[in-house]
């Protein structure tokens, strides 16, 4: 039965999904004329559905018999989420405009996707897991494909799709294996079952727990589990990549460390070698595959790999420490991949979008403040102090460092220093090189504003850190106090 | 019971042998139908096991509503399957026994199956004894009420699905003929017919 | 072998998912086969559920089941018109002639 006990914690999720119905409705009537009015109210939909969120108690909570829970750690998660989803979509604007693919469906769509990565955060059920996984997944592969008189985009949907798919149906059968096994699928019951002196968690639910972790690496693009995530980058219209960066990121990864803490947390001796090892294929992929490329969007693709292989240093420290550093390293990763997506998508020459690294060339003398902005977040993610992107690495390694795991934390700096190899020689390219003609200044208003906020946010993190670094503790926390 | 076993080996062995065409047979129209017919015994598995609800939405949506539209696709595109033949036969080997290690190791730890201490307890929906209730019965009474929550997001997932086929596909192409029913009837007396005098014998 | 208990269906089960994963490495160049044999491994999940709800007595398997079909017909909707997009770009579903990106 249905209580108001039920409805209060989904209220947001309520509000959102009944939102974006009526975004719909509004614009089927509408007509493709509509889409300008329809983004914007996205945007006002994902902005209220966070003010409900915060207005609402702050314990945690859960509802319809525990499937769904909210606390400080889902409400933080949800934060980055909704204003990740909110920038992609004034991102998309001018882009969208601009390459004729105004259609009034794709902020619909991007609601839907956010709605599907609100279920994902409060997922506390293998069954809500995969409802809300698959909420998301297919909001994305049309949207990937959203372009769909282009080859690249339409490849890219169906590359996305396929390997999708499969880990969909990987992460199913570890599902039916867990439930088999230990004959429940709600986390608060598999977590006391594997509680205890006694509890033995048996083979079958190991080997289900495998499948599960594989279907999630690829949610999260870590590696062996990564192949699709380049050609989709490029290959997705840009707007699009930037939002496939930032909030599917941050959902999955958050689903990752609410399944392995949660209900598999004693069983962190298993899962953790599988985490160590994914996490430190990611960082070397990640720092030495990007230094062969030369279309940017496929860089961002291979630098957002090993930023995952980073968090997940944090995730195989397993400590609260350690899921904190992940808090704090997702919101900062927000910031530098919006700032730095909003620098691609200025790079328009002749009313072509230019996608090379050399189309950077002598960026420092025609547009000096854009140079300076794209130069604050190759330092960023490069890790480089005082940055913003040194912080998130500093909160995992010490986490790392302070569970002994002293080998993952000195490959994870060392991967730092090769990455920070083609991260310096983008600012080279910009300030040294000879100059490419001058870019359009046709970006519009909106891209530089959120631009000029990444940057100062990067650049001046760490006077006010606090707000941040409380909130991912308060969430770390949270997942502890629990069990 | 012996009734029972044959006609468990029977469907088992018709899903299998079907599956193993769907993935080997020359023509993607056969494995559509190989398809069809490891879903019409996968449902006969279903109800020996005692699940007919699972078993009759198997058919209704796989058979009638997923695998037609395969159907419909592989028929629609006008594709050079011999093409897409090549190289088949490349991975055979190593697929096989990577396939046959898989399907050991799985049975293996399928086959260690015990019923877990006190899972009476962790059940989160008891089924009904079958004297009380039926399967569908059974079903419907937790389905719109312990789980409205998964039964609502389902349903959205089924409108992005809606919403994201006609976006990919839908074209409104020029040239195309359309009835237009208010023209049709706006239709005057003047302008549509002419009374026009004949000499005799001449013609129009 | 007379009397058919569970670990017989989780046997088919297991075979089917085998098959299913095999199939894909078949079928590399051909993305509707490819598509059924995730069906195929959809089809394996759903066959574990059931069985295990009606061993463990609970009805969650089945309702999991149930949403995992309705979720797979959405999914293979959402596939075929990404196919019949892709199909009338390049004219050809070939999955290896996807090589407009690499590396």
């Amino acid at each position: 039965m249905i209580t108001t006990a039920d409805i209060y914690p989904v209220l947001p999720e309520l509000f959102l999904a009944v939102a974006a119905m009526a975004l719909l409705m509004y614009g089927v009537f509408r007509g493709d004329k509509s889409t300008g009015s329809c983004s914007w109210l996205a945007v006002l939909a994902l902005i209220v559905t966070g003010v409900i969120m915060s207005l609402l108690p702050e314990n945690a909570e859960s509802a319809f018999r525990g499937q769904f829970v909210v606390d400080q750690f889902a409400r933080f998660m949800k934060w980055l989420v909704l204003l990740g989803s909110a920038l992609a979509v004034v991102m998309s604007m001018n882009y969208n405009a601009r390459e004729q693919i105004e259609r009034f469906e794709f902020p619909v769509l991007i609601l839907f996707a956010s709605l599907g990565m609100l279920l994902m955060v409060s997922a506390n059920d293998l069954i809500s897991l995969y409802v809300g996984l698959e909420l998301q997944s297919l909001a994305l592969y049309v949207i990937a494909a959203f372009r769909r008189d282009s080859t690249k985009s339409s490849e890219a949907g169906l590359k996305y799709f396929v390997l999708g798919a499969l880990s969909s149906g990987m992460l199913l059968y570890g599902a039916s294996m867990i439930y088999g096994f230990a004959g429940t699928t709600r986390f608060d019951a598999l977590a006391a079952l594997f509680t205890g002196p006694s509890a033995d968690p048996g083979v079958g639910v190991v080997v289900g727990l495998v499948f599960l972790l594989a279907g999630l690496a690829f949610k999260v693009s870590a590696v062996p589990f990564h192949m699709w995530t380049p050609d989709v980058y490029e290959g997705a219209p840009t707007p699009v990549t930037a939002f496939f960066a930032v909030a599917p990121k941050i959902a999955a990864i958050a689903l990752l460390v609410r399944t392995m803490v949660g209900p598999f947390g004693e069983l962190f001796a298993q899962w953790q070698q599988i985490i160590v090892f994914i996490s430190i294929a990611s960082m070397l992929l990640g720092a030495l595959a990007a230094i062969w490329q030369t279309n940017i969007k496929r860089l961002l693709a291979y630098s957002s790999i090993g930023h995952i292989g980073y968090a997940l240093v944090g995730l195989a420290a397993g400590s609260e420490e350690g899921i904190r550093g992940i808090g704090v390293y997702m919101a900062i990763y927000l910031a530098m991949n919006v700032g730095t997506f909003c620098c691609v998508l200025s790079m328009r020459r002749q009313g072509v979008l230019a996608e090379g690294i050399d189309d950077l060339a002598g960026l420092a003398r025609n547009h000096p403040m854009m140079a300076a902005a794209m130069a604050i977040f190759m330092f960023s993610m490069a890790g480089i102090p005082p940055l913003a992107g040194f912080f998130g690495k500093l909160y995992v390694f010490m986490a790392a460092v302070n569970e002994g795991l002293y080998v993952l934390a000195i490959i994870g700096v060392l991967t730092s220093v090769i990455g920070a190899f083609y991260y310096l020689r983008i600012v080279k390219i910009m300030y040294f090189d000879e100059p490419a003609d001058a870019f359009d200044r046709t970006a519009g208003r909106e891209i530089g504003a959120i631009m000029a906020v990444a940057g100062m946010f990067t650049l001046l993190f760490f006077v006010f850190p606090s707000p941040i670094v409380e909130g991912a503790g308060q969430a770390a926390a949270v997942l502890f106090a629990s069990g | 019971m012996i009734l029972q076993a044959i006609s468990f080996y029977a469907f088992a062995a018709v899903t299998v042998a079907a599956a193993v065409m769907v993935i080997s047979a020359r023509n993607p129209v056969h494995s559509v139908l190989f398809l069809i017919l490891a879903f019409f015994n996968a449902a006969g598995l279903f109800v020996l096991m005692g699940a007919e609800f699972i078993a009759m939405i198997l058919v209704i949506v796989y058979v009638g509503a997923v695998a037609v539209l395969f159907l419909f696709v592989v028929m629609m595109l006008d594709i050079n399957f011999v093409e897409l033949r090549q190289g088949f036969l490349q991975y055979l080997p190593i697929g096989a026994l990577v396939g046959l290690v898989l399907l050991a190791e799985l049975v293996l730890i399928l086959g260690s199956w015990a019923i877990a201490p006190d899972t009476a307890s962790r059940a989160a929906a008891p089924t009904p004894a079958i004297t009380e209730t039926t399967n569908t019965h059974a079903i419907g009474q937790v389905l719109y009420t312990d789980y409205i929550y998964l039964f609502q997001a389902a349903g959205l997932i089924l409108l992005i699905a809606m919403i994201g086929a006609i976006v990919l596909t839908l074209r409104s192409r020029e040239g195309v003929k359309r009835q237009r029913i208010s023209d049709q009837v706006g239709r005057t007396r003047e302008e549509s017919v002419e009374v026009r005098h004949v000499e005799p014998g001449s013609g129009v | 072998m007379i009397e058919i208990g569970l670990s017989h269906y989780l046997t088919v089960a297991a075979i089917l998912f085998t098959l299913g994963v095999f199939g894909i490495f078949l079928n590399r160049k051909n993305v509707i086969i490819i598509l059924m044999s995730v069906e195929l491994i959809l089809l394996a999940v759903n066959i574990n559920l059931v069985a295990f709800s009606i061993h463990l007595n609970d009805l969650a398997g089945q309702v999991f089941a149930l949403l995992i079909l309705a979720i797979a017909a959405a999914e293979a909707a959402i596939g075929l018109a990404v196919i019949v997009v892709y199909f009338r770009n390049r004219g050809s579903i070939a999955v290896e002639d996807i090589n407009l990106m690499k590396g």
